[in-house]
């Protein structure tokens, strides 16, 4: 948690884009697990010739829970395949692989620089699960997302118009699920899912209902979100994820916020053109020319990178079409009036003209949306790639010769697909730190979290300065969190335990009297027992909502 | 095929109307499972309960559950795999062998009939129990059926669900699972997990031989294994803790009894759909938790030399 | 003894885990369930809060927690295969604790699951 270690970390290139400091030689101190303005004894760490970074923030992943951890049964192949981690005097042994086990998450996070991550996909009703994983899951702070687009007291209150009464049920379920935002996922088509049907049209009932849209749904949540006062916007997964011609719903989606703040989930997964498999192409251009006039917006990457992995989503009826298509073995579970969740194990491959699209379009997004500060490196951890593969992903971003040479490998055929043939942007360093932590950090309303200022918390990640990107980013040469060295030389040496982050908006408490008798008729446990309490939720932080 | 297509019983409660239990008597084994969450409850949309709801027994005789089903489908023993099959084939209007139909002990048209009745339902649930996981055939049965749900979801709506008995079992597959990497039978020897069922499976280890020391909790294996199995627990030095001294006990080297889950032990337990409930325990005990044992047998291991794996890389394949 | 009442306690007696019961209880032992099924009713009053078995046996004869500890200790960590087997009647902690056991002696950890 909190260190006492007095650090003081000198000669490093010191990246911190939210002071404007772009790769300045200056010392940093820490004490008390913060960054101070300087301290006197302590000990020195020699960063000369070194790349010194805030800690990376993940703002969108799927590191644990029912869903993840039902996709973990599944896929014992893909544990094989991949390293295990061996127990030592000081780190658990387990699996890493597109489904780490919750130990090895933390590692692996901390081993690549990160110190924060955003659990993207929370049902309240396995609220309590998803927690105590995340007990299990050391080194890095954590925040999740409560999913509310698919809760059927919230739909059924949208459809009956009573719009305050649910902001009141929203907040609730925040706290209820010792959440700190709010999910979206396919708005109203996980609902439709119960019946084997998924959304029509974003601007169509959807089924089961007579009045309430996706796009209600949408423009309700952000205004709850934004009304609510929550430090992050409404998150999310738009619908119609992964179909050809999607580009057409995304944009529809962008206007239905009206100037809402949001967060656009995986982008990369939203933005084909096309009609069907045959003519799938990318859309980048015309996602990224609307996104760039709506500064109410953030987004993420979501990009693939080609090989193995296993998806894994609430957007139940996707799942059920991704199994058809690749005849893949599909684990489903709907859970009880809020979410469901599908699985199914996935491989990208270069020669396959939709995944070459899908992979050119990761990589387009987050060269054609012009403000860093509102695009973040993501896969949709594990859809479209294990988080552990991030290296890659800046490598692509920051080495055109190499982006070209990875380019030439793809079918012939998705080069008119695509556009990025013809990007030659790269980033710079400077950038690489805005989408890996001081981005996400600001996206995500953590103000002592992606930087490098005084007072901060000290997480700070520390690299060679290597040419080849993916290296120098798979291995820092040491990792701070919390004031405390986690990595040094590549090897773990403490593995402290990271904070739980959560907010309590401010909600009628009498809303308990209207959910308490829907809820004992609906659902099949004790209202009494659903709402996880505080203390199971380890070193708490309850964040402010203003 | 691999996976699982399911849910928890809440969508059941709310959504099915067609409910299926294979090789299973809820009645005397799960009795709430009817009342409380599948069969009886009123749902969201099945608002007049029972009364919208088909109930099928598929079982190889008339347990007291037949007297819930609307229909009853006798079948011979170890035939469930071949039911399943042909089951499958009929949903997709394959030709049916009728020696085989005849072995299931059912005629074609009941098994028409149920495979009209899935594929018309709006929401069907097949519950399965051990008369279909631990007969003949066993996992192969289980993936079959799970298989023949998700094939049902090209025309409708369709889960299925193991019928989980002993309490909290569904928790330890969910723990090993986070911690680990697998469900059950796994090898930590290494300093990794490694998982290969029927090697490292209790039964096998125990029948071949292959553990010299055990450690006994939430089970009495001494009072339900092979005989070959408890006779290598009471030659290896066995640890039980049990809130009674039980068969296992009097094997042992050590009994520690310990207070009872959810009774006078407070925590955590998964219901057979993975939503963990909370334990509020109305008795205080005189004797310690498992947990509690556990944490101070694992204090005083600490406190002895460090024993690592013979190698210690920092990773390796788990090959 | 004073009465007391507790409710929505969860019942793990099957893997319905129903946690909807209202047990009434005197201190001593359970007194009247509520909700409970047949099942569940008897496993609850089954279970006292008496003493009425030994705190540990070692060898069979009567020992001390600490005692029946100290050996376990010393037989889980001696041997080169450990087995843990059961985490059925117990709680998600104490199955927790028994993954971490499994770990720290190196041996196997397995369930109801795998018969």
């Amino acid at each position: 948690m909190r260190g006492n270690s007095i650090l003081r970390i000198v000669g490093g290139r010191v990246y911190d884009p939210a002071n404007g400091v772009d790769g300045v030689v200056r010392d940093l101190c820490i004490c008390d697990g913060k960054i101070v303005a300087d301290v006197e004894a302590g000990r020195t760490i020699d960063a000369t010739g070194m790349v010194v970074f805030p800690g990376g923030v993940d703002v969108h992943t799927h590191v644990a829970g029912a869903a993840l951890n039902f996709a973990r049964a599944m896929i014992p192949e893909d544990h094989r395949r991949n390293l295990a981690f061996v127990r030592d005097r000081i780190r658990h042994g387990g699996i890493g692989g597109s489904t780490p086990t919750t130990y090895i998450t933390g590692y692996l996070y901390a081993g690549q620089g990160y110190t924060t991550v955003n659990e993207a996909a929370v049902p309240i009703l396995t609220a309590r699960h998803t927690h105590e994983e995340l007990r299990d899951t050391p080194i890095i702070d954590k925040s999740t997302c409560v999913l509310m687009a698919n809760n059927e007291i919230v739909l059924d209150l949208l459809e009956a118009g009573e719009y305050e009464r649910a902001k009141e049920v929203v907040g609730w379920s925040i706290w209820a699920a010792k959440a700190y935002g709010v999910k979206a996922v396919n708005p109203g088509g996980v609902t439709a899912w119960k019946w084997g049907k998924d959304v029509k049209g974003f601007r169509e009932p959807v089924p089961g209902y007579s009045k309430v849209t996706p796009a209600d749904i949408v423009s309700s949540l952000a205004k709850i979100v934004d009304e609510l006062r929550l430090p992050h916007a409404v998150h999310l997964h738009c619908n119609n994820l992964g179909a050809p011609g999607n580009v057409a719903t995304t944009l529809e989606t962008m206007k239905a916020l009206e100037g809402s703040r949001a967060h656009l989930a995986h982008l990369q997964y939203h933005a084909y053109g096309g009609d069907d498999w045959t003519n799938f192409r990318s859309e980048s251009v015309r996602i990224a020319e609307e996104f760039n006039r709506n500064p109410n917006l953030t987004t993420d990457a979501g990009a693939v990178l080609f090989g193995n992995t296993v998806t894994i989503t609430a957007d139940g009826p996707w799942q059920h079409l991704l199994h058809k298509l690749t005849g893949r073995k599909w684990g489903n579970i709907d859970v009880e009036n809020e979410t469901g969740c599908g699985v199914v194990p996935y491989v990208y491959k270069e020669k396959n003209l939709v995944n070459a699209v899908q992979w050119a379009v990761g990589l387009e997004l987050l060269l054609l949306i012009d403000d860093p500060w509102r695009i973040y490196l993501t896969t949709d951890h594990p859809n479209g790639a294990a988080f552990w593969r991030y290296p890659e992903i800046i490598r692509l971003l920051m080495d055109l010769d190499f982006r070209r040479e990875q380019i030439r490998k793809l079918a012939p055929a998705a080069l008119n697909r695509i556009f990025l043939p013809e990007l030659n942007r790269c980033y710079t360093l400077y950038e690489i730190a805005i989408i890996t932590s001081a981005g996400p950090a600001r996206a995500l309303g953590l103000a002592n979290k992606g930087n490098l200022g005084v007072g901060a918390d000290a997480d700070v990640a520390v690299f060679n300065n290597d040419k080849d990107a993916a290296k120098m980013f798979s291995y820092p040469r040491y990792v701070i969190k919390g004031g405390e060295i986690v990595i040094e030389e590549g090897e773990i040496r403490n593995t402290v335990e990271g904070k739980g982050l959560l907010v309590r908006p401010h909600y009628d408490p009498s809303v308990e009297d209207f959910i308490r008798p829907l809820f004992e008729k609906h659902y099949t446990m004790s209202f009494d027992n659903y709402p996880v309490e505080l203390e199971r939720v380890e070193h708490a932080e309850v964040r402010p909502c203003n | 095929m691999g996976g699982k297509v399911t849910c928890t019983l809440g969508e059941v409660k709310n959504r099915a109307d067609l409910v299926i239990y294979w090789g299973g008597n809820p009645a005397e084994c799960h009795p709430r499972h009817f009342t409380k969450y599948a069969l009886m409850p009123k749902g969201k949309f099945v608002p007049n309960g029972r009364k919208d709801r088909t109930m099928i027994l598929v079982d190889i005789r008339e347990t007291p559950s037949a007297k819930a089903a609307d229909i009853f489908l006798q079948i011979k023993p170890t035939k469930d795999f071949e039911m399943i099959t042909v089951l499958r084939a009929i949903i997709k209007e394959q030709p049916v062998d009728p020696a085989i139909v005849a072995e299931i002990g059912l005629s074609l048209e009941q098994l028409r009939d149920l495979a009209d009745r899935m594929k018309k339902a709006k929401f069907g649930v097949m519950f399965f129990g051990m008369g279909l996981s631990m007969t003949r055939g066993k996992h192969m049965n289980s993936a079959a059926l799970l298989t023949l749900a998700a094939e049902l979801n090209a025309f409708t709506k369709f889960v299925a669900m193991p019928m989980r008995g002993h309490g909290n079992v569904t928790g330890g597959d969910v723990i090993m699972r986070w911690m680990t990497g697998y469900p059950f039978g796994v090898n930590l020897a290494r300093g990794y997990p490694r998982f290969n069922p029927g090697e490292f499976s209790t039964i096998d280890m125990l029948i071949r031989g292959d553990c010299d020391a055990a450690l006994i909790l939430g089970a009495d294996p001494g009072a339900t294994m092979p005989q070959p199995a408890i006779d290598h627990l009471a030659r290896v030095p066995t640890i039980t803790l049990d809130p009674k001294v039980t068969h296992t006990s009097r094997i042992s080297r050590v009994h520690i009894t310990t207070a009872v889950t959810g009774i006078s032990a407070p925590g955590t337990a998964y219901r057979m759909d993975e939503i963990p409930l909370p334990l509020r325990p109305a008795l205080k005990s005189p004797y310690p938790t498992d947990e509690e044992v556990l944490r101070r047998i694992r204090q005083k291991i600490a406190c002895k030399p460090l024993q690592l794996p013979p190698t210690v890389p920092m990773m390796t394949d788990a090959e | 003894m004073e009465l007391t009442i507790t409710k929505n306690a969860t019942c793990t007696f099957c893997g319905c885990v129903c946690d909807d019961i209202e047990l009434h209880s005197d201190g001593e032992r359970i007194t009247h369930t509520k909700a409970a099924c047949v099942l569940g009713a008897s496993w609850f009053k089954n279970h006292t809060a008496e003493h009425l078995y030994p705190d540990a046996l070692i060898d069979g004869k009567p020992a001390t927690v600490d005692e029946a500890i100290e050996l376990a200790a010393d037989i889980l960590y001696d041997a080169d295969m450990p087995l843990i087997y059961g985490l059925s009647n117990i709680t998600c902690e104490a199955q927790r604790e028994s993954v971490g056991l499994a770990e720290m002696v190196g041996g196997i950890i397995d369930s109801h699951t795998s018969l």
